[in-house]
Formats: structure tokens, sequence, C-alpha cells
């Protein structure tokens, strides 16, 4: 008896193996997919003109019972004066909770929160977005409150008193998160005193008032000045009827756009370090950008995919992170401001003493991006990536139609998605090496460090210090909003 | 085992297929489940449209399954998960393989001599690590950077991440709705066989992670808290775990950890979007089929027990300056739980009790938030308070503020109003969670974990059951001080 078992289980044994080695797993370039056609939605299909020249993309999707309305208004933080900094901040905290001529913010809030639903308001650099989310069966009270907190704000002097006790507690702490204060003063280096780097000060909020705010909402908060997004659960005629009824009595205004200089200091090259007593040390470098509306936009993002843009695929993260790990997070990053060009940094957090050694595996990555061609393993990486997962730009209803409204309102090319993968598939080898060439500029360097600087300047074995081997060092200082002074 | 792979080939036809639809209101949440005969859940929610699909793969596995030693160590291995198979990461298996070992030998012999010793010899260490780095470059040649995550890319895969929490690991990405089969090869791959190399730079890459987090304010203090309040239970330390366990945690205690807690009955996959379920079913079987079934897992066993004590805390350093009070409160799923839940929707959000009270009408807060947290095994009520400094109060002062409010809340209970706010709210959050697949993918694969999707829907059932006396109730069994954990934190030395 006992005998047959072994015998059984032996046999059984063998099968097994046998099962085993038919049941393994392919190599996953072996899987063979069938083919996958997208054609990505054309705005067109969505946009209407309503009253007042107000103009929406509205797309129905009924799944679920929920509408979500987007107003994107072009105004933001850059047409605010040096002296009245801190305009934007105020008004995306108070346009809602202010209230408005026939209701008090505390009304509005209560009224939204008991229906479920949400209304968010928020200012940005040019683009202000008003958005609300409600149950289909509350439409129409929905959009009676965010037309009313639209059209007629009243910035009530008690949700200012508040409002403004609340932006200068996080005053307090501006200078505390050392990512925050990078971001911030990266930014100053490269534009130099400018609009788009502005910062409010104790001193300048608390001398903005209800009539700024009033005249600042009617400079700009009108229906040819504005796109409307929305999707969701309703009909697209109904809903233009309804919108229609409070676009039809909101007047236009005539505005133009103060004059903004394009002109940015050439910061001197160089470490700028701010002293942190941390055990890290954050770090950007970099220099100015590009725009987004630049020709040579889609080389440029297949280049900075390679070189530290794809995560892990890419040659910072690959080098710094994984093969040394030095850090958690690092890579390189073009970012894109609406008419201005944006800034191109690499970046790390790393340790005190590897501080040195991290920023010269980056700026080696920056040469051989510029000296080399990229693989062609590389290339495919790349070009696959924006390819094989461009349909995710309309996972979402709602957001496709702000990204549609957003092109509209920045005035880009409606063609953009539908032009966009042959954009990508025209990037050659040569192309990402002539412009690695042209927007990585290795002499223009401004290395920023916050951090502690004993540890960080003496550095260690691979890259002892001191930082001064990668360029003079400029002990930045950094404003206290509090007080307005500059402090290390 | 061998043997295992018996035991789950032969229960390999049976097989369960089961569609659940639960209808609440206007809600409905329709999710097709399937088991495969090794125990591993695989859960679906069609979507047509935009033909992407998002694919998440959840372990039930978290840090509160590490003990003191290996505090970090789901994370640490949640990062080791994507360093390559024997198909991934390398060219010549066999030939890294033999490196490898040869690394794993010196450094256990650099770690004895580091961690075991008091007085280790610092010249040995230096000259097995010389060993160690040379081996290293070495196996460089055989090691495919980041393929896993590369092959993702180039197919399209993007939300490409993976994390862990107290009680879940999550992997995640989403794909061209042609292309999931990838997802289910690598996926059962890296189940089956993860192959842990570059271990000790990852550990290094870990540290850093913590040590952002260190600087990031208020992270010190915070972590003092946790372990304050979670006493006795694993949830006391955090996800990232002692920064002395992460120097220590040898590549055995990470073998161990991913061969008890990474098999198919301990895992839940599930796909959101534009797919056809059969055609689900079908790759699962024939991929995640054929991963043998593991070990049953005992869930944790320490609770927190009775506090039997007033707590505490007081901490200073950079940051928002503000007043914490901690009670416990019961896990999931406990009668109790839908009340406190309710409770805390009353009290939070900008026209809440909290924010009416302290923001608005005393005008000594900044901001004011409560939050209920009940977790799988240990629950926590919190209350955090930020103090209007402009105005001279302190983080203590308001101490007697909440307690008004909580007081109140036992004497009076709250009001029709609010009660059907705060069930309301719920309810359209709900349902606006169900927008987004990435986000229900997640909701849904984590709740499976623990009570089964379907708890989703019943706790919603739960709450818009709850009334006044129930809060009263709860309110008066909780809130007692000797529960009660408040922790001070006020603006100090700039760390």
């Amino acid at each position: 008896m006992r005998r047959t078992d072994t015998v059984i289980l032996a046999l059984m044994l063998l099968l097994l193996v046998c099962n085993l080695s038919f049941a393994q797993l392919p190599r996953p370039e072996e899987l063979k997919f069938p083919p996958l056609k997208f054609e990505p939605p054309n705005p067109a299909n969505f946009r209407v003109v309503l009253a007042n020249g107000l103009r929406a993309y509205l797309r129905e999707e009924r799944a679920l019972p929920i509408v979500n309305i987007t107003a994107i208004i072009h105004t933001g933080g850059l047409y605010v004066p040096k002296e009245k900094a801190g305009l934007d901040l105020l008004l995306s905290d108070c346009l809602i909770k202010g209230g408005t001529k026939t209701r008090t913010g505390q009304v509005i809030e209560e009224r939204i929160d008991f229906l479920g639903g949400t209304l968010n308001f928020s200012v940005g650099e040019r683009t202000a977005t008003l958005s609300m989310s409600v149950l289909s069966k509350d439409l129409d009270e929905g959009l009676e409150l965010f037309f009313d907190v639209l059209m007629n704000p009243e910035f009530r002097e008690d949700s200012l008193k508040l409002a403004k006790g609340r932006l200068i507690e996080q005053m307090r702490t501006a200078n505390d998160n050392p990512s925050q204060v990078l971001a911030r003063e990266f930014q100053k280096v490269i534009y130099g005193e400018h609009p788009l780097t502005f910062q409010a000060t104790k001193a300048t909020v608390e001398n903005l008032t209800q009539a700024d705010l009033k005249a600042f909402h009617s400079r700009y908060f009108f229906p040819k000045n504005i796109i409307l997004a929305a999707a969701g659960d309703f009909s697209r005629s109904q809903l233009q009827n309804k919108i229609n009824k409070y676009a039809s009595k909101w007047a236009n205004k005539s505005l133009s756009f103060p004059n903004i200089s394009r002109d940015f200091p050439q910061p001197e090259p160089g470490v700028y370090f701010i002293q942190k007593k941390i055990n890290q040390g954050y770090v950007s470098v970099g220099h100015i950008g590009i725009e987004d509306t630049n020709p040579d936009y889609f080389a440029v993002q297949v280049m900075n995919f390679i070189l530290g843009g794809g995560s892990f695929t890419s040659r910072i993260t690959s080098k710094v992170r994984s093969d040394e790990g030095l850090a958690y997070n690092t890579g390189s990053r073009f970012t894109y401001r609406w008419g201005f060009p944006g800034t191109f940094a690499g970046y790390v957090q790393t340790k005190s003493e590897t501080v040195g050694y991290a920023i010269s595996l980056i700026l080696k990555e920056f040469e051989r991006i510029r000296q080399e061609p990229v693989s062609d393993a590389e290339m495919e990486t790349a070009i696959n990536y924006y390819l094989e997962s461009f349909a995710d730009f309309f996972q979402s209803p709602i957001g496709t139609m702000v990204n549609f409204a957003s092109l509209e309102l920045q005035g880009k090319p409606m063609n953009y998605y539908a032009t966009y993968r042959d954009k990508i598939k025209a990037v050659t080898k040569e192309k990402v090496m002539e412009v690695a060439k042209k927007y990585i500029q290795p002499d223009k360097m401004v290395i920023m460090i916050v951090g502690d600087f004993e540890p960080c300047n003496k550095g260690s074995d691979k890259f002892p210090g001191p930082l001064d081997r990668l360029g003079k060092i400029h002990r930045w200082k950094v404003m206290d909003p509090l007080t307005g002074q500059m402090v290390e | 085992m061998l043997l295992r792979k018996v035991v789950a080939f032969g229960l390999g036809c049976i097989l369960l297929l089961a569609l659940g639809n639960l209808v609440a209101a206007q809600i409905k949440l329709e999710v097709k489940e399937h088991v495969l005969a090794n125990g591993m859940k695989i859960l679906m929610i069609p979507k047509p449209g935009v033909p992407r699909v998002v694919c998440h793969i959840y372990y039930k596995v978290g840090s509160i399954n590490e003990r003191p030693g290996i505090t970090g160590i789901a994370h640490l291995l949640e990062h080791m998960m994507f360093k390559g198979t024997r198909m991934m990461g390398v060219t010549d298996f066999e030939a890294d393989e033999a490196l490898d070992r040869q690394i794993d030998e010196l450094m256990e012999k650099i770690y004895r001599e580091k961690f075991w010793k008091k007085d280790g010899d610092q010249k040995k260490v230096a000259e097995w690590q010389k060993q160690v780095d040379e081996l290293m470059k070495a196996e460089k040649k055989y090691i495919v950077k980041d393929h896993l995550w590369e092959t993702y890319m180039k197919n399209g895969g993007t939300g490409l991440n993976a994390s862990t929490s107290d009680e879940v690991t999550g992997y995640y990405v989403t794909l061209p709705a042609n292309k999931v089969e990838l997802q289910m090869v690598l996926e059962a791959d890296r189940m089956m066989n993860a192959y842990f190399r570059e271990f000790y730079s990852e550990k290094d890459v870990v540290m850093e992670e913590r040590r952002l987090s260190e600087n990031s304010p208020g992270f010190l203090f915070n972590e003092q808290v946790r372990a304050a309040f979670y006493v006795g239970s694993p949830y006391h330390w955090q996800v990232i775990g002692w920064m002395d366990d992460l120097r220590r945690i040898t590549k055995k205690d990470l073998i161990e950890f991913y061969r008890k807690y990474y098999v198919p009955n301990n895992a839940v996959a599930i796909y959101v979007g534009d797919f056809k379920p059969e055609e689900i079913i079908k790759l699962a079987e024939k991929y995640f089929g054929q991963i043998p079934k593991g070990e049953d897992i005992e869930p944790i066993r320490t609770s927190v027990p009775p506090q039997y004590s007033h707590k505490r805390m007081y901490g200073e350093g950079p940051g928002v300056p503000n007043l914490q009070m901690w009670f416990h409160i019961p896990p999931e799923g406990h009668p109790d739980v839908p009340a406190l839940n309710i409770l805390s929707g009353i009290l939070s959000g900008e026209t809440g009790r909290l924010t009416r009270v302290l923001v608005q009408e005393k005008d000594v807060a900044i901001r004011a938030m409560a939050m209920a947290r009940p977790q799988w095994y240990v629950g926590a009520f919190t209350f955090n308070v930020v103090p209007k400094l402009q105005k001279g109060i302190k983080p203590e002062d308001l101490e007697k503020d909440v307690w008004e409010e909580i007081e109140k809340i036992k004497k009076d209970g709250v009001t029709p109003e609010e009660l059907q706010k705060a069930k309301n709210r719920a309810e359209a959050s709900f349902i606006r969670g169900l927008e987004s697949s990435m986000f229900l993918a997640m909701r849904v694969g984590r709740a499976e974990l623990h009570r089964g999707w379907r708890s989703l829907l019943t706790d919603l059932e739960d709450l818009k059951k709850v009334t006044s006396d129930d809060v009263k109730r709860v309110a008066a069994r909780y809130f007692v001080k000797d529960n009660c954990l408040v922790a001070v934190y006020s603006r100090g030395q700039v760390r």
C-alpha cells in the first residue's frame, strides 16, 4: 500500500514537472496583442457658444447621476501688481467664502455641503478655475450658486479678515519646508524680479481691501473672458438653456491685459546655497527653458523622457537612484507656463555628504545626452510610451472638456491632440541630440541647494568637496514674509 | 515546494464565478468576481469607452505584519519587487545568481561584524566591502536595469506605481485595453519568481526616502505621537519603519517575508475599464492560475490594550503648530463605527461644527478638523486644531474648546439637519468616487481583502441608519480622558 502510494506520488510529481515546463510564462516580447484603434474626440463636437459669447465644451455622460462643471477664467497672479502681492491668494480664498450680494459665504457653503456637492475656486498664474460637482437632481440649485459666486461676489469683510489670518499663519511656515523653499527660490534666480516671482508679505496682504478684490473681479470676470467645461448626467440642449439664463444677463467688458516683460536676467552660473540644518540637500540644477508652443516641444519631451523624465527608464533615475542608491527622488524636468518660457532642471534630494556627488552625476548625464546619440532602444521606449498611452488623456470626461477649454483659452491649436501622435512619431535620434544641445546649456547652470552647508561642502569619498568645484558659491538669502526682511 | 504544487493542481477544477450587484438607493456598483483554485480573487468592473484598463493587484500585507527588528520591510519589499525575477531584469540568470550569492555571503559577514559586535573589526569590514564593490561591478553586466518598469512603459503603461500602507501593498498600472495580458504575465512572474538583486543599494534608496520624511516639518513629532498611541499593536510604527531596522534588515528577512505573504490566496487582482470579463478570466486562469497556493495566514494578534491613563505629549519643531487629541475607537465593522463616522462628518469640513465655532465664531483657530479612522484592527478618532498665533493663542489653549464641543455632543447630540447633511455628503462622495477608474479599483480592491467589497455598500447603508442618540452614545463612550492622548506641537528650534 505504502509503496504504491509512493509510486503514484512520484508519477504525479513527474507529470507535474512536465506540466510546469509547459505552463512557464512567456517573455513579454513574445506576447502578441490584438490591434487597437483609437481616435481622439474632436473638440468641435463639444463646443457651443452661449449668450454673450460665453464659450463652453459640453459632454453628456450619463452613467452616473453626477454633473461636473468648471469655469476657466483668464486671470491670475501674473496680473497682480507688486504692491498688492497676495491679492490672488485672497481672491482664491474669498470668492466663495466672501458671499454674494444676496447670500453669505456660509449660506452658500452650507447649502453645497448639504447637497453633498463640492464647489472650489483657485487662482493660478494666468487662469482661475471655479469647479462644481453636484448630483444631477440638484443641478438647478447648483447652477444658481455657481453663477452667483462667479458673477456677484461680495468679498464681505468678516471673510476677508479670516482669510488674511490664514494667509499670515501660512507665512510663518513659508521657509520651513525645504522643497517649498527650493521651488520658490529657484524661480527667483531664474526669472529675477518679475511678476512671475512676486511674493506676498504680511504688509501687502494686510493692506488689501474689499475694494481691491471687487475691482480685480470686475475687471476679469465676464462671459468673453471665460470658457466653461461640463460633463455628466445632463441633456446638452437643456444645460445650454439653463446656462443662458445667467449668461444673457451678464455684460461683457473691454479688457486689455497689462504688458508684461519677457526679458529675464541672465543669472550668474554657480552654486546658490540656502542654509538649513537638515540631513539632506535638496537640489535643482538648471536654467530657463522653453514654451510649449515651441516647434521643438515634442522633441524636447522625448529627449527629456530619456534624460530624466521617464522615471525609472530614464538615465538620471537609473544612475542616481537605482545604481547608486543616492536618492528616492531624482530626474529632470521641463516645466511650462502659458506665454513665457518655463524652466529646465535636474533634481535630487540626497544625504548631505553625497550632494556634490549626485550633482556631478546629473551634470554628466546632461553632457552625455548633448554629446552622444541616444540608443535605438531608448528611442523606442520613449516614442512607444507616448503613442501607446495617448488614450489616457481622455480617461476623464470632465478632464477632457477642461483640456479642450484650456487649449482654446490659451490660443493653442485645437488640433493639438489630433496631430499629437504624428508629431511624436516624427522625432528622430538626430533631433533629440539637436534639441539637447540647444536647450541644455552647461555654461548657464544654476545649482541651487537647500541644506546644511558644512557636511554638504565636505562631501564624501566619491566626490570630496568643496562645492566650489561645481562653480562659484553664492550664499542665497530668503525672505521672511512676515517681516519682509531677508534672512539666512 | 513541489508538494504545494500538487495540492494546487489537485484542486484545479474548482471554479467560482459570481456576479455581485448591490443597489443602494441610486447607487449601483457592479463587480464581477472570479476565484481561482489557488484562492486568488479576480474582480472586474467593465467600463466601456476609452480603450484603457486599470490593472491593480493588492496583497494583504503591510507594516502591521512586521515585528520589531524588521519594521519597514513590507515597504522595502514593495521596492524590491521591481528588481526583477528569474526572467526579468537579467540577461543570464545563473551567472547573475552566482555573483549575487557571493555578495549576500559577504554582506552577511559585514552585517555580523557591524551590527552584532560592539567593536567589530573595521579592517575586515573594509576589505569585505571592497570585494562586494567588485562583485557588484561584475554583476552589472548581467542586470537589465528596471526591466519591468521599462516594459510597462513602452507598452503605454501609465499610473505605474506601487504603494504600501499599514494593511495593504498594491501594484498599479493602467494599460491599453489590448495589453492586459502583459500585466498578468509580469505580475504572475513576480508573485512566483521575484529575485532580489540590487538589494543593498535599494536599502539606501529607502533610507533616503525616510530622510525625506524626516525633513518634512512635523514628521518626527507625529511619528512619536503615533508610537505613543498605538502601544502594543503593530500600528505603533510607521510604514517607512525605524532607521535602525532599515539598516539591519537582511536579504534573508526579505525572502522569508516575501514567501509568506506573496501568495495567490493572499492577493486580489482588480480590473476596471474597457474589457470583456470572460477574456480576463481566461487569462487569469492561464497565468495566475498556475501559481501554487500558499499557507493560510493568521491575522495579527495584538490589539491595543485599554489605556487606563491620560497621555500627554509636548514637542517643538518646524512647521505648523497644532493640538492633536487622539481617542481609541473600535475597528471597521464594529456597530459603533457608523455613528463615529457620522460624527466626524458633522465636526469636520468647512461647514462643520469645529470650523464654525473655533474658526469663525471664536476666531481662535486657523483650522479645525476631526477624523474617524477605524482601520482593520484598531481605530483612532483624531482632532487636529491649528491655533491663531497672531492673537497670542497657543496650541494647548485650544484643548478646552475641543472638550467643550465634545461635551455639547454628549449632552445634546446633533441636529436633524447636521445628521442629514453628513449622510448626504457620504452618499454623494461615494457616487463621486465611482467616476475615476483608478480610485474605484483602489477602494474595491482594498475592501475585498478585509471584509469583502460589498462592505463598501453595507457600510453606507449603516451610516444612513445612524440617529442623534447613537452619536451621543458613542461620544460618551469613547471621548473620555482615560482613552485619550493629547499632543501639543509648538514652533521651536527649526531643525
